[in-house]
């Protein structure tokens, strides 16, 4: 540890209880953070990263009702005695969510309110923004409106607005887990240029870390890592390469995201990553070892789409009729047919259509033209929130079930997916104190629990750890198993190459490839004009491999490392 | 949806140019100068001023004007009818067994008139600023605090986002209805109640979020500098004075006329 004098920030044993849970979140978490210092936070999801970052900002104890122990003390200053704002003479953060970062109306005004905040002379606030864009590659953003941006663009505004008072310490909250490839790199690119201008120290929470790191691997990470394990204890603190290689068994183990070497080191014993020849001759040998996953069972078409067009929001029949020009389509001509038992997967870029043609599938949104046929589907909605309707897990899930399904009592079967979906012990929890695996995990048994012939998901994994991934991956392959068809959008491709049995590509306001999903993700073409970038792993798979149970029985092998998680049956 | 103003906001035009903070001062001056008129005539005179300054300076799509007189209507036409039958006086005329007096009726009229006064202005207020300067102006020129200004303008932001919400909410908590019917139905009070429940929830999380990223923007620290000052200039002074100049001319005529009455109508 570092003596707590030179640090920027500096945390003293500090530990963090909420309200309404037993065992504290953090306990006795001491490190200190010098100027200009890189680091990574790692740790399952619970394991309190983001409360460390909340204690770092001052959110905790100012504006999150939380019972602190211990100091945090930033730039000198114990943070229990100074506001939040004082703080962030010190502290810059950089949240998720681009779209509650933007407070102002337009990108000008966004990073001109840090300046006033800081009382920066007025006439000096035109050029501080120049160059605060400038250094977030994003000189042609001036003058936008913040509700008109991209997620990735949002990103960057948001990073200029958290650096532009120029805070010693910069804090990025999974800056990057609401954006497509090229949103990624182009954050990345930001956050990289940034840095290197101005120098903040930067403690990084991040659950896309392959993605993250791009093709430095775990040279493009910041060069500390900071462990914290699920009790949130201080787990490990060094540099990331050797942090990384002791404690990859662990860390893989426990369900956290972390870069492929790691996962290949927890898997084989041994460094190099896919470099190496010998975890490269052993990855191909579960190929032949291991029980493949069998070719799925295709059944009869349960839901077909012929020319559809779909648009963004529903018109209203007046608008239709007044001014039908102004109805522009999102999606054309789009023609799919979805077979029982099949598992599909839809990708494309941000802002392609993905939700409005599953919206206009689960016929929820009436397309411009075209037809959907088939027994209405379910959908399970990006924010779980959206969809909760009871005041008790087990009433969520019996919402709108008959009484009794197949003969026997419909509390049976409730009974089941709580089981099947660990949530027995949350059974009279209220659905939106849940966390947000158990969210998830809840909206995706409330509607599996209809049985209904099609599931629809709109990037179902979103905010889920490796553990929770794995096991909602399960609870999809079940259903499937039992002949439900499934077709579900993601940016995480690791993902949809385990379970998808098809891909359905859309660029350019149609379906671009259609296919068996490993003739779609091994097509360059497709993926350049998708905008789609495959993870290193995926990317040496399709190249040397062409069976697609070869392949699947390779990532389910690495999925196999993580600790079996109860209730999760993985095909074999 | 628009990002910018309001699309029937129209800012360039000469009322759309005025400060904000005069506009709502000179509002509010003439709504408490007819507080205390009780005569039809004084309204009767400045609505049709009022209007043709709005028409002239404010330059407002006719159509939207006339749509915007509806609640207003509705509140004067109240106004009329209540005081005609339940006002003792001379009586005018009985309908269906209700009596109207001649007072009734005058006083009824001058609320309604004075309805369509402060509503034509209201309306020109309304047409002529946008949300944004609105609130900018109010921190500056009516101190209202940096903090309270930041959390109207964040919340009108994410008052824009609602209805694409609420809509989100509705679809995802169809899909989960028993109904084989496919599409978005009319909510009953259960499904409504749900659904504002939602609404409420993630809003309120959402300006949570909102509330955080400004206190670490460093909303909330003292001293701190305005960007872009709004200033209040000559001409904003020579609105005032006019709209001031009309209502005293209107005011005074009625009272050399001997047509003004004042709280003295209420009971006599």
């Amino acid at each position: 540890m570092k003596p707590v004098g030179a640090a920027v920030i500096a945390l003293q044993e500090a530990t963090v209880h909420y309200p309404r849970r037993a065992a504290p979140v953090l306990q006795e978490v001491s490190l200190g953070l010098d100027a200009g210092e890189q680091v990574i936070i790692l740790g399952p999801s619970g394991a309190g990263k983001s409360t460390l970052l909340a204690l770092m900002t001052g959110v905790i104890p100012h504006s999150v009702a939380a019972r602190t122990t211990g100091r945090v003390l930033v730039a000198g200053q114990d943070t229990a005695h100074s506001s939040v704002a004082e703080l962030s003479r010190t502290v810059g953060v950089l949240a998720q969510d681009p779209e509650s970062a933007m407070c102002m109306p337009d990108v000008d005004r966004e990073i001109a309110l840090p300046l006033e905040n800081h009382a920066v002379a007025p006439p000096r606030i035109d050029a501080l923004i120049d160059a605060a864009l400038e250094h977030i590659n994003g000189t042609g953003l001036r003058g936008r409106s913040t509700r008109q941006l991209s997620g990735g663009e949002g990103q960057r505004v948001a990073l200029a607005a958290s650096l532009v008072a120029e805070p010693p310490v910069l804090l990025l909250d999974e800056p990057t887990s609401m954006l497509d490839a090229e949103g990624i790199s182009s954050v990345r690119r930001a956050i990289d240029r940034a840095v290197e201008t101005r120098g903040p120290a930067v403690v990084l929470v991040e659950h896309r870390i392959d993605e993250y790191a791009g093709s430095d691997g775990v040279a493009g990470l910041p060069a500390r890592a900071i462990v914290l394990d699920a009790a949130g204890t201080l787990l490990a603190d060094g540099p990331t390469p050797t942090v990384l290689e002791q404690w990859s068994r662990r860390l893989v183990a426990a369900g956290c995201w972390t870069p492929l070497d790691t996962e290949l080191q927890a898997a084989f014993g041994t460094g190099g990553g896919l470099a190496c020849p010998i975890i490269r001759d052993r990855l191909l040998g579960w190929a032949q070892d291991r029980p493949t996953v069998p070719a799925p069972s295709r059944g009869g078409v349960v839901l077909s789409a012929r020319g559809l067009s779909v648009t963004r929001a529903p018109a209203s029949a007046r608008k239709r009729r007044r001014d039908p020009e102004t109805i522009t389509a999102q999606l054309e001509g789009i023609d799919l047919e979805l077979h029982s038992g099949e598992i599909t997967a839809l990708l494309g870029a941000n802002g392609t259509g993905k939700s409005s043609l599953l919206l206009s599938l689960a016929g929820l949104l009436a397309p411009l033209s075209g037809t959907v046929t088939g027994d209405r589907p379910g959908m399970v909605f990006q924010n779980p929130e959206h969809q909760f309707v009871a005041s008790t897990v087990r009433e969520e899930i019996g919402h709108g079930l008959p009484a009794v399904i197949n003969g026997r009592p419909a509390d049976e079967r409730i009974e089941a997916l709580l089981a099947e979906h660990r949530l027995t012990h949350l059974a009279e929890a209220n659905p939106f104190r849940l966390s947000g695996g158990e969210k998830r995990r809840l909206s995706v048994a409330a509607m599996l629990a209809h049985s209904r012939a099609t599931l629809l998901a709109d990037e179902p994994g979103f905010g889920l750890d490796r553990k929770a991934t794995i096991s909602m991956m399960a609870a999809f392959r079940d259903a499937a198993a039992e002949g439900q068809s499934i077709l579900f959008s993601s940016h995480d491709l690791r993902s949809v190459a385990t379970l998808a049995h098809r891909g359905i590509v859309i660029a350019g306001g149609t379906i671009i490839a259609e296919g068996p999903i490993f003739e779609v993700l091994g097509d360059r073409g497709v993926l350049s004009r998708a905008g789609i970038v495959l993870p290193p792993l995926l990317d040496w798979l399709v190249e040397v491999e062409d069976r697609p149970e070869a392949i699947r029985a390779i990532l389910d092998g690495l999925d196999r490392e993580v600790s079996p998680v109860p209730g999760m049956q993985v095909q074999s | 949806m628009s990002a910018g103003p309001l699309p029937w906001v129209n800012t360039a035009t000469p009322l759309g140019r005025r400060n904000p903070t005069m506009k709502l001062a000179v509002l509010f001056v003439v709504s408490f100068a007819l507080l205390f008129v009780f005569d039809p005539l004084t309204p009767a005179l400045l609505y049709p001023l009022a209007l043709a300054a709005v028409l002239i300076w404010g330059r407002p799509s006719p159509r939207m004007l006339l749509l915007a007189h509806i609640p207003f209507l509705g509140f004067a036409l109240g106004m009329l009818m209540i005081n005609a039958i339940t006002r003792p006086g001379e009586e005018l005329f009985t309908v269906l067994g209700l009596q109207a007096s001649v007072e009734g009726v005058t006083l009824g009229a001058s609320l309604a008139l004075r309805t369509f006064v402060l509503g034509v202005l209201s309306i020109g207020f309304v047409f002529s600023t946008d949300a944004v300067a609105l609130t900018d102006s109010l921190h500056q020129q009516a101190r209202l605090g940096p903090r309270l200004c930041h959390a109207i303008l964040a919340g009108y932001q994410m008052l824009q986002d609602m209805p694409g919400t609420w809509q989100t909410i509705r679809q995802a908590q169809s899909v989960r209805a028993p109904a084989p019917a496919p599409g978005v139905r009319r909510p009953g009070i259960r499904e409504f109640g749900h659904a504002a429940f939602s609404l409420l929830v993630v809003s309120l999380r959402r300006g949570e979020r909102m509330a955080q990223s400004m206190e670490s923007r460093g909303l909330g620290l003292a001293p701190r500098t305005v960007w872009k000052p709004i200033r209040v200039e000559r001409t904003d002074w020579i609105m005032a004075f006019g709209v001031l100049t009309v209502l005293v001319v209107v005011l005074g005529l009625g009272v050399t006329g001997g047509w003004i009455r004042g709280y003295s109508a209420l009971w006599g």
